[in-house]
């Protein structure tokens, strides 16, 4: 509970976005509903609703791939404001949006 | 149905409940409750209706005899329903890191989350007794939070012992306790048979436990009514989805009135979501007299109960009509201003998700412009909704002599405070409760908290109170206690320097996905619903006379880059403590006060209004000048 250390970790080398989704899907059954994230300038925790996370090292807001990244997680953010820098330890945004029913009936 | 041998009853172990957790009595056992009736035979309801439902016979096996046929359900009978062997998951109590704070009891929509305090001599004694197979697993689930032991060791020479224990047999595995506990006291299990076989033991162990130790249930915190039994009048058990936001407020609506009036009173509930799961044949999770009424004229019904039993003598019972915006915003609209202009004393209280819930979420005029809903869809021509959401506590507040309210579930002495005014106000009130509608709003489970307090943060639904008894104009009447930031159009969040608006709320909830494009931009008529929110803001604030006062803090918040947010402040300001006086001023006096609670922060003032804030507004009203020590 509010482990103080990740479940997994994985360092993130610019350019390998293929392989930080893989490393994602691949663990992703090791955590539960997931309902935040935080990210800095060198990290980004995906956080379940136990307070159990996943870190990707070497990864930040600032990253040109962030907000790719951030939609993927399904997370609810600013894009316009993503960039701008915190003075605080991260940033931490939500990620419980779901699909309502009949999302996509048409009429 | 007919048996050869007497089975046992239904309020006793079986081979699924082993240990007789799916049982009547929430806190300790109970009986099944009794009504005299010639029309009711309570125990044969138990023994042959529901126990045909429970073991799945009730179609073949029960007779079509008046009995079924009236439909009459004894009070609490979904005390046993079982719904142990659904979810896959089940919360497991850290006890080492709980303070107390009874988040996750108050807000659990299923009242499967229960806690209790004992004085540490009793509770001595009653461990004791346990059989030692169980008795470390069962200690271990005590705690001793400053709240309960600390404070009350020093008053009373004795400290009071706390746990939370977890019913197997209504939990749904939703973790709203989880997400509301701000204390990694909660987390969410896999179940298996070790597991479930602790929860079912630690849960029966817990109810022969005795009730809580009433020296350490405060009066005051209005957030520890659940410690009692006899404020357990929403028993659990009903079909509600997981998380169900109305369930929660169902569950402390019955809390709230029983602490005052206990069960005599009671509820007529508007055909809609609440009246299916809580009154699904033959599982009523009440204890108290309900009826429900067409979709449309609750209101109209409640008057002529009123009339009814007034003439009985029964003028101190108080009644609560409860439907959802779509009856009560729509198709029941006339019958609602009829009787708050009848100055009948009936209490109205709307489920408010801004959907026809019950029937696949429809739009309702409580609907968000721009809300993607049933009737009124996002597609290429026509990008949901197209009108404002109707309000209904203005419209309410300018009928006469009416005590209106607008709350949420998240802002539990707010919404506490509010059911207990209504009640003592004595003509027509009307309680306006936020709630969300998960499969409808497209958010999880355990999000019920979050979002209300998000509708709230952004504008999207305020926090209000209209009170005739407060003075002669409508300033003095009205009060916006409780939003954050009440003098400016926006809150700023001091842990990201960031403003909250009606956009970050969409775009948090799956009803407005189709309102962002693929770099996450919104669309014009999402913008036209954030400007709407914006407008009705201003209303309010006009109307408590804070329009144009612009707090200090807001002021220099919007001269402030988003890049130097103010700290975060945990805890209590510099100056602040417990027990401190404060003065408060709500925009036209001054009124003095004490911090009563410093998790959560709860200041209780001198005219008993209790506002429960974030350490965070606090010191934003603080810095603004809002609130000062005395």
């Amino acid at each position: 509970m509010s482990a103080a250390e990740p479940l997994a970790v994985f360092d993130y080398q610019p350019g390998k976005l293929s392989e930080l989704y893989e490393f994602l899907k691949r663990t992703r059954d090791e955590l539960r509903s997931i309902r935040k994230i935080r990210i800095s300038t060198t990290f980004l925790r995906v956080i379940d609703v136990n307070a159990d996370f996943f870190e990707i090292r070497g990864f930040g807001y600032q990253d040109a791939d962030a907000e790719a990244v951030l939609q993927n997680l399904n997370v609810a953010f600013k894009p316009d404001s993503l960039a701008t820098p915190l003075n605080g330890p991260y940033k931490e945004f939500g990620a419980g949006k779901r699909y309502p029913w009949g999302y996509e009936r048409v009429m | 149905m007919a048996t050869d041998s007497k089975p046992t009853s239904l309020n006793e172990a079986s081979d699924r409940d082993p240990m007789n957790n799916n049982s009547y009595g929430t806190l300790s056992d109970g009986d099944y409750k009794q009504v005299n009736l010639p029309i009711l035979d309570v125990t044969k309801f138990h023994e042959e209706i529901v126990r045909s439902y429970n073991d799945g016979t009730a179609e073949k096996g029960l007779p079509a005899d008046l009995s079924v046929a009236r439909s009459v359900v004894p009070a609490g009978t979904a005390n046993l329903r079982d719904f142990s062997y659904i979810a896959p998951e089940i919360p497991e109590f850290i006890s080492g890191n709980c303070t107390g704070c009874m988040e996750c009891v108050t807000l659990c929509p299923d009242t499967a989350i229960l806690g209790k305090v004992v004085g540490e001599e009793t509770w001595a004694t009653q461990i004791d007794k346990i059989d030692e197979k169980s008795r470390d697993m069962f200690r271990d689930q005590w705690c001793e939070p400053r709240k309960y032991y600390d404070g009350p060791k020093k008053k009373l020479g004795e400290g009071g012992k706390f746990t939370i224990i977890i019913d197997p047999t209504k939990c749904k595995g939703c973790a709203e306790c989880v997400t509301v506990c701000g204390d990694d006291a909660l987390k969410m299990i896999t179940k298996n048979d070790k597991i479930i076989d602790d929860v079912r033991t630690s849960h029966r162990l817990f109810k022969e436990f005795g009730p809580s130790d009433e020296r350490y249930v405060s009066d005051k915190l209005l957030i520890d009514m659940m410690l009692k039994e006899e404020n357990h009048l929403y028993v659990g058990g009903a079909g509600s989805c997981a998380g169900c936001g109305e369930g929660s407020a169902l569950r402390m609506l019955c809390s709230a009135t029983g602490s005052k009036h206990g069960d005599q009173w009671g509820i007529l509930a508007a055909t809609g979501c609440n009246t299916v799961y809580t009154s699904t044949y033959p599982y009523n999770p009440y204890l108290i007299p309900w009826s429900n009424s067409l979709f449309e004229n609750v209101a109209t019904f409640g008057m002529g109960a009123r009339m009814r039993w007034d003439q009985k003598g029964w003028e101190d019972k108080p009644l609560w009509c409860i439907g959802g915006d779509g009856a009560m915003f729509d198709i029941g609209f006339q019958a609602l201003s009829r009787l708050l202009a009848s100055g009948l004393n009936l209490k109205v209280f709307v489920l408010d998700t801004q959907v026809y819930s019950n029937t696949g979420g429809q739009a309702s005029t409580a609907t968000f412009l721009a809300q993607n809903a049933k009737m009124s869809l996002h597609g290429k021509k026509v990008h949901g909704k197209q009108e404002r959401r109707k309000e209904i506590a203005q419209i309410a507040m300018m009928h006469p002599r009416t005590y209106v309210s607008q709350t949420t579930c998240a802002h539990t002495n707010h919404f506490y405070r509010s059911i207990i005014d209504a009640l003592e106000f004595d003509g027509p009130a009307v309680v306006v409760c936020y709630t969300t509608c998960q499969p409808e709003h497209g958010v999880a489970d355990d999000m019920a908290t979050d979002q209300a307090r998000l509708a709230v943060d952004s504008r999207a639904f305020p926090l209000l109170t209209y009170d005739p008894r407060k003075g002669a104009t409508i300033r003095e009447r009205l009060s916006l206690q409780g939003n954050p930031a009440v003098n400016d159009d926006w809150w700023t969040n001091p842990k990201t320097g960031e403003q909250v608006d009606f956009i970050d709320f969409a775009r948090s909830e799956g009803r407005f996905g189709k309102h962002f494009d693929g770099d996450g931009n919104a669309s014009e008529l999402l913008l036209d619903s954030q400007q709407d929110r914006l407008d009705n803001w201003h209303v309010l604030q006009e109307l408590a006379g804070v329009l144009g006062k612009k707090s200090a803090g807001g002021a220099a918040k919007a001269k402030a880059p988003a890049a130097k947010p103010a700290a975060p402040k945990p805890g209590l300001p510099a100056g602040f403590s417990v027990c401190n006086k404060i003065k408060y001023n709500d925009g036209v006096k001054w009124t003095n006060g004490t911090v009563t609670s410093a998790k959560p922060v709860v200041l209780t003032l001198d005219d008993s209004t209790e506002m429960e804030i974030s350490p965070e507004v606090l010191s934003e009203a603080v810095a603004v000048g809002i609130v000062t020590t005395a």
